[in-house]
């Protein structure tokens, strides 16, 4: 594995010079990193300005990773020659394999490699990136920015859209893999080598299907000891085909299944892609925390709203201790708030010094071991008084998690920059701020 | 795909100790009245055959059987429905009160063996207030599936209902739970009802698939 995620050098099978086409990617996104990289295509003597070599077997240097994005006909072959070369690894971009019925040629290929103890990528997958040394061994549109977030992905194309928002969501990347066919090496593997990989402190995984449910129990229950573990599943509807016959077939569907067996192994499974990039978020930046948070807004409104989502999805809200009320009424800034109770309601002209000393005051309740902080903008809200006063919290009590929602598009912006600068999620939304808080839960 | 014979099913049950209640199988109706009369009115007679799912659909299902009278009245009246059809006998069985619940397992290609909890009757028919977990499971991972339902209030005495001890049905869920990691002929289980009457529990209706 180590080898895949750092190779020093990379030979591309099946290069090319012609835009629009995946040799064409490969070869570009390659050349921006640092690895040795050769080309092979019998047909062309040089690509992008570097030789090109008419098979495997005419390198001379040792090579570490080879991808291969050949046509599906001639893959076998290529595979054969990369065996003889003794390659470190090898990726097959290339398609048309067991996806499409072609089970057989992808089981000759498996038996190739495992003989010469080759571990194998794909087929019929992206490829995978490395952002943090620059490694784009894959047809991607684009490098992310590095970062602790492992991406593992079933699906390529969804893996493009993803590395793609995540420009805008200010995320960066670990490792990201395109797993594809998981003839050789897969989800499990992948799972098994984040789990001690220290650039990532949270994966998240894209899957249709899985190889082997119990197996992968087993390996997310040691996995989520040290790192969460979040998930979102294409493919629920479909019903079991045993289901005709029993009751227990029909009510426990396949995705239903899925939901109880996530949850026993400790996955947070969620249904949307924004709760996935949400909860990503959140923990990426975040310590994770006990059951139990304090509100503290500006708007008695949403305060209750977030209430009830609390409810909802299973988040206490404690109710403030007696200490904690004797401090809120000894502090001079509490002065106008009429009701102290959690949600803290600190009225729509709150300043920024009265947010701070009511976070403050929480924060240091016992039982309240995160903080969501709402903030509507008044015509007096200092908003990016206030996102500094958060993350000044931040800084006090480094475990107790705080999550925002400013709420007020282009009025709060900059505040919101402050916010994530110091790795502060906001979100625009109370659901997704209490979602996503809910992820951090242990 | 077949529903397992009774002997079998009661092997098994006496075998993983998942109480039923008393139950016989009979091919003569003489000998099942005796039977019955034995146990005591009312009772319940319903047929038992290998291919036949759905066994009170096509009316081999009687309840509440109060004398010897209604009971040979029964008896024909399910030999007539079920003219044609191989059956592995008629079963005999006392009836009991209580909650009803739903115990169920079906084995699923990803994750092997999926226990499934519910309320019996219409919390199961119609909302589907259920909840699963892969096999095995704890004692403890069992009350917490018991829990998780909607209906677990219910069990627990709400509106002055009789309380149901929820340590029972987590046994049998703990039991059910090893049957169906040892047996993996085993397709699926349907125990529904199970009747549960404070620190008593009994299966009344069984179908294991094989």
């Amino acid at each position: 594995m180590k080898k895949i995620f750092n190779p020093k050098s990379i030979v591309l099978i099946g290069a090319s010079d012609e835009k629009n086409t995946v040799g064409f990617g490969l070869a570009d996104n390659l050349l921006k990193g640092k690895s040795k990289i050769f080309f092979v295509n019998p047909f062309k003597k040089e690509i992008l300005g570097e030789d090109c070599f008419k098979s495997v077997s005419e390198i001379k240097e040792k090579i570490d990773l080879a991808l291969i994005a050949v046509p599906q006909k001639v893959v076998k072959g290529v595979v054969k020659e990369c065996c003889a070369k003794k390659v470190g690894a090898m990726i097959i971009v290339s398609s048309g394999f067991k996806e499409s019925g072609n089970t057989k040629e992808e089981e000759e290929i498996v038996e190739m490699v495992k003989k010469a103890k080759i571990p194998l990528i794909g087929p019929n997958c992206l490829g995978i990136i490395n952002p943090s040394i620059g490694l784009n061994a894959s047809f991607a549109p684009l490098t992310p920015k590095a970062g602790n977030i492992a991406f593992l992905s079933q699906s390529g194309a969804l893996l493009d859209s993803v590395l793609g928002m995540s420009e805008d969501e200010d995320m960066g990347f670990s490792k990201v893999v395109s797993y594809g066919n998981e003839a050789d090496l897969g989800l499990i593997d992948f799972l098994d080598y984040l789990k001690d990989d220290p650039e990532t402190k949270v994966i998240v995984v894209y899957f249709e299907g899985l190889k082997d449910g119990r197996k992968f129990m087993e390996t997310a229950r040691e996995v989520v000891k040290s790192k969460p573990i979040v998930m979102i599943k294409s493919g629920r509807t479909e019903k079991g085909k045993s289901a005709v016959a029993t009751h227990t077939g029909t009510l426990a569907g396949d995705y239903d299944t899925y939901i109880a067996a996530m949850k026993q192994c400790g996955v947070i499974l969620v249904d949307t892609m924004e709760e996935l990039f949400d909860s990503a978020k959140a923990l990426a930046f975040l310590p994770r925390m006990d059951n139990g948070i304090g509100i503290v807004t500006n708007g008695g409104g949403l305060g209750v709203l977030t209430v009830d989502y609390c409810a909802e999805i299973g988040i206490q809200v404690p109710d403030l201790s007696n200490a904690t009320l004797s401090l809120l009424e000894k502090k001079k800034e509490m002065g106008k708030v009429p009701v102290k109770r959690n949600p803290l309601d600190l009225i729509g002209d709150a300043l920024a010094d009265r947010y701070g000393a009511g976070m403050d005051i929480l924060l240091r309740q016992k039982d309240v071991n995160g903080l969501i902080v709402i903030s509507t903008p008044q015509i007096m809200t200092e908003h990016e008084k206030n996102a500094r006063m958060i993350v000044e919290m931040k800084e006090k009590y480094p475990l107790k998690p705080i999550i925002c929602c400013f709420l007020g598009g282009p009025l709060v912006s900059s505040a919101v920059k402050i916010l994530e600068d110091n790795d502060i999620p906001n979100y625009p939304d109370v659901l997704r701020a209490v979602k996503s808080i809910k992820s951090l839960i242990k | 795909m077949e529903i397992l014979s009774f002997e079998e099913t009661r092997r098994l049950l006496l075998k993983y100790k998942l109480p039923f209640c008393r139950t016989e199988i009979f091919n003569s109706k003489d000998k099942a009245s005796v039977f019955a009369e034995k146990i005591g009115f009312p009772v319940v007679l319903k047929i038992h055959a290998q291919k036949i799912f759905h066994k009170s659909e096509i009316g081999g299902v009687v309840t509440n059987i109060r004398n010897r009278e209604e009971f040979e009245k029964a008896w024909d009246g399910i030999e007539k429905n079920i003219r044609g059809k191989n059956i592995e006998g008629m079963l005999v069985q006392e009836m009991r009160g209580g909650s009803e619940i739903a115990l169920g397992m079906k084995r699923d290609p990803q994750f092997g063996p999926v226990l499934l909890f519910g309320l019996g009757g219409i919390f199961i028919e119609i909302i589907k207030d259920v909840s699963l977990r892969v096999a095995p499971i704890s004692r403890e991972e069992a009350l917490a599936m018991i829990k998780e339902t909607k209906g677990a209030k219910i069990l627990e005495g709400a509106r002055g209902r009789k309380k149901a001890d929820l340590e029972i049905i987590a046994d049998m869920l703990v039991n059910l739970s090893n049957l169906s990691i040892k047996e993996d002929k085993i397709q699926s289980i349907d125990f529904n009802p199970v009747m549960v009457e404070g620190d008593k529990a009994c299966i009344a209706d069984f179908r294991i698939i094989v």
